[in-house]
């Protein structure tokens, strides 16, 4: 990323290759439509381009030693504000979603699109009806490979506090989990 | 607490034994880092799932967008790096003179052009901004991705005193677009120009071409909010329908409550 920012943008296609899946995942896990998500994904590449002047590299040794773990850290921090910024600007689109409680089988949604076991479609549907705060940190958390660190840096929190988010969310996904399964 | 005792806690828990204050006991000690959430059995297989369920495949058009973006950025590096090497002064003085020239350059042209330009120019300026838009709208409305659309959408609230052509375009949308997101979009735009007789007349027709419970629920709103009685018989029919799911037809039946 520092070459990029230092005026090679040909770069920024290497770091785009490696996260464009964690970073659709995380899209299409908040806002439930992959159109939208890679639309999203896209406007991501687009602020990274455009506030590239920001991104520091990691200045002490601990950091150094993260190495793009970093760059990842700031993309996501970059791609929860584009997240908002939609969800601000859709707000009434976004409160009908959720308040609509939609049928569970739904054909159309990308989430349950992947072919996996009952066990595994059940779990996609529990995280859907999560709500958006839990169910960001979960996919943060998946997406971040469990560095609650740097998702604390992403949610302005410290490491602790993601921690208990975590089991909060996980706690709440249980029961859900639960419920879905009776009714399946 | 000993470490005995957040193994006895962690055992309750692992159980499902613990009670609410006994978890809050467990939260403090997750949060201290004295417990790491992969010794709760369950939640950490839990979460083991979730990370194995597979990430969403990126499409063709997500790569096409994102290198044709690049190759513009590319381009436009290009450009500035060759258009800013023939400034390369090296001293601040000439970079000052040529500021300078520049603000009192800037000041005379826009007296002179203040001076020059009479009532009936900015009107048809405006004008024509107003139809370029218009043009930009249209054409932005045809594109791919959805988030053009949703522009093309936003930027209909921009035009002043939309056209025919405009709200048409609108009405299009609102019953045809892929993406339900911008149909809800250009419903909201559309309710800015609703004290337009055709408007609410297409509205009220567009009920009946809706599909997706969003966007029902969002029509049966606004037409209680502006008061539509003509409705009543497009929401009633939506009602009749089996596929409506039950919260929707709640929706639109306070809905109708309103108007009737």
């Amino acid at each position: 990323m520092a070459k990029v920012r230092d005026g090679d943008p040909e770069k920024l296609g290497l770091l785009y290759e490696r996260y464009k899946r964690p970073l659709l995942g995380f899209f299409v896990g908040m806002v439930r439509d992959k159109e939208l998500g890679e639309d999203l994904v896209q406007n991501t590449f687009m602020r990274i381009l455009k506030y590239k002047h920001l991104f520091r590299s990691p200045q002490d040794v601990e950091a150094a030693t993260r190495g793009e773990g970093d760059f990842r850290t700031w993309m996501f921090h970059i791609a929860r504000n584009v997240k908002n910024d939609h969800f601000r600007k859709n707000k009434v689109i976004h409160e009908k979603v959720e308040k609509w409680e939609g049928k569970i089988k739904d054909e159309g949604n990308p989430l349950l699109e992947w072919e996996g076991e009952d066990e595994q479609r059940m779990l996609a549907i529990a995280l859907e009806k999560l709500p958006e705060d839990k169910r960001e940190v979960l996919l943060l958390s998946k997406y971040q490979e469990k560095k609650y660190k740097e998702i604390g840096e992403i949610l302005g929190c410290t490491e602790g506090t993601v921690k208990v988010k975590v089991f909060r969310a996980l706690q709440d996904l249980k029961v859900i989990y639960q419920q879905v399964e009776k009714m399946m | 607490m000993n470490k005995s005792k957040i193994e006895e806690l962690i055992a309750k828990y692992n159980e499902g034994l613990a009670d609410p204050s006994e978890i809050l006991e467990l939260e403090l000690l997750i949060e201290s880092g004295e417990v790491e959430l992969t010794r709760l059995q369950e939640l950490a297989k839990l979460d083991e799932s979730i990370d194995k369920i597979s990430t969403v495949v990126p499409s063709k058009t997500l790569d096409r967008n994102f290198y044709s973006m690049l190759t513009k950025e590319k381009e436009k590096s290009k450009r500035s790096n060759f258009s800013l090497s023939w400034i390369s002064f090296d001293s601040w003085v000439p970079k000052l003179s040529v500021a300078a020239v520049l603000v009192v350059l800037g000041f005379i042209g826009g007296s002179v052009l203040q001076k020059n330009s009479g009532g009936g120019e900015v009107k048809e300026l405006a004008k024509e901004v107003s139809g370029l838009k218009e043009m930009i709208m249209i054409s932005m409305l045809e594109k791919e991705s959805a988030t053009d659309r949703l522009k093309a959408v936003s930027l209909s609230e921009e035009i002043q005193g939309p056209s025919k052509k405009v709200t048409e375009a609108l009405f299009k949308t609102l019953n045809s677009d892929p993406s339900v997101n911008v149909r809800l979009a250009a419903l909201d735009a559309l309710q800015n120009y609703a004290k337009s007789p055709t408007v609410r007349e297409g509205l009220v027709r567009a009920i009946a071409q809706q599909d997706s419970p969003l966007v029902q629920v969002a029509m049966a709103e606004l037409m209680a909010a502006l008061q539509e009685k003509s409705s009543v018989k497009a929401l009633k029919e939506i009602l009749k329908q089996k596929s409506t799911p039950k919260e929707v037809k709640q929706r639109i039946e306070e809905s109708i409550k309103v108007l009737i």
